[in-house]
């Protein structure tokens, strides 16, 4: 890849909001097959691209973002645009990675990239598509974590859908109101959770939750009001525990959980492992693993592969979401050659 | 092989097939330690796992 910050600046002037990734798929296809690598889309639409032989490492990565028009600029060496953090940027680092290697006639195993799709969308439909179609011996995850940080593990999730109904009463009446109810559920969950967290002090062992909608109304002869809430999960609080420990407390409401996912926590001792902390020394930086609140794709992947795994890409995961969205240009090319160095750090041990 | 731990200046063997990047354990402090170099031998703290928001 000769220029790439004009890569991730193309990537970025394309919208593709979770389920309308056809066009930046296919832009980067054509970008992957330039550099040399094997390139489609997969029946998921995903931008898969592959070169070498030999055991397969896969670069996971997500094409798609959150909603939201950041307009794209470089300004003082910031490169703005929906995307430059979370994550078209990280995977902009596994391509310009991938092409270097591939120049140099380098690529020590079969390397293979995925850009995959919805994994802002709780379906993960991506991740999905490809866990069983491929059994690597190690994986780097495209998400922010600082070219000098290695990402070991992301909490889990856990959504629900809650609904009263009741016959509409006079407010001066003795009956409970229907608003009354989701908020006394709201805050049977919120206690539940204190409680829990009240002996761990890192966020990591703590159920997080987090009212996501609140809403309530009438017809006139019956009044309903609805909440969303939302779980973030610790590796010891499976989703269906928690489902199981939530639905007593939901004071007689129509429960909908959905999308719910285990936390995963990859090693920290691992080949994988060795090689990103080499690289990332050899460039002059001072490594450190972290531990993040949300989810990625290696919760899809990460039980399913059992290979050494950790997320990796440039960018503040602080500007995730925001309309402030960039990515330091000196900052992702560093990445790109920390990930070189690592891809080949790896070989060496095959 | 020896290095010697940055933690508490204790010796710390290094077993034969150890590689850079390698995690270990202080025998004398228990510290998380990282091989950064086989020769010279070296050792520096692990890095430590530290929380983030985000994704």
């Amino acid at each position: 890849m000769r220029d790439p910050v004009a890569l991730l600046e193309q990537m970025l002037r394309i919208p593709s909001h979770s389920g309308q990734e056809h066009h930046v798929a296919a832009f980067l296809v054509e970008q992957m097959r330039a550099a040399g690598l094997d390139a489609h889309v997969d029946g998921a639409g995903n931008a898969v691209g592959e070169i070498g032989q030999g055991p397969t490492v896969v670069l996971l990565g997500h094409i798609d973002t959150v909603s939201g028009v950041v307009p794209v600029r470089i300004e003082a060496g910031k490169l703005y645009g929906r995307g430059a953090v979370d994550a078209k940027g990280p995977f902009a680092t596994f391509v310009c990675a991938a092409a270097r290697l591939a120049q140099a006639g380098d690529v020590p195993f079969r390397l293979v990239l995925i850009g995959a799709v919805e994994e802002e969308a709780a379906t993960s439909k991506g991740a999905h598509f490809v866990v069983d179609r491929y059994a690597p011996i190690a994986c780097v995850i495209g998400e922010p974590s600082g070219w000098e940080r290695l990402t070991l593990g992301y909490k889990g999730r856990l959504l629900l859908d809650a609904r009263w109904q009741q016959p509409m009463a006079h407010s001066a009446g003795r009956e409970q109101a229907v608003a009354e109810r989701a908020v006394g559920f709201w805050n049977n969950v919120a206690a539940h959770c204190a409680t829990y967290n009240a002996d761990k002090s890192r966020l990591f062992d703590q159920l997080l939750p987090s009212l996501r909608t609140i809403s309530s109304g009438s017809d006139g002869l019956a009044d309903w009001a609805a909440l969303m809430i939302g779980v973030r999960l610790p590796p010891e609080i499976d989703p269906a525990l928690l489902a199981a420990q939530l639905g007593p407390l939901a004071d007689g409401a129509a429960l909908r959980f959905h999308d719910g996912c285990p936390a995963y926590q990859g090693e920290k001792n691992t080949p994988l492992a060795r090689a990103m902390l080499k690289a990332v020394r050899g460039a002059g930086g001072t490594p450190g693993f972290l531990l993040k609140t949300g989810t990625s794709d290696m919760n899809v992947v990460g039980p399913a592969w059992r290979c050494p795994i950790l997320a990796y890409g440039p960018g503040d995961s602080s500007l995730d979401h925001t309309p402030d969205e960039h990515v330091e240009i000196a900052e992702y090319e560093r990445a790109i050659d920390v990930l070189v160095q690592a891809l080949r750090n790896l070989g060496d041990t095959l | 092989m020896d290095a010697i731990c940055p933690e508490c200046e204790a010796t710390v063997p290094l077993l034969e097939g150890t590689v850079e990047g390698e995690i270990i354990t202080c025998p004398d402090c228990a510290a998380e330690l990282e091989v950064v170099s086989i020769n010279p031998p070296e050792l520096a703290l692990a890095p430590e796992v530290g929380e983030d928001w985000g994704e």
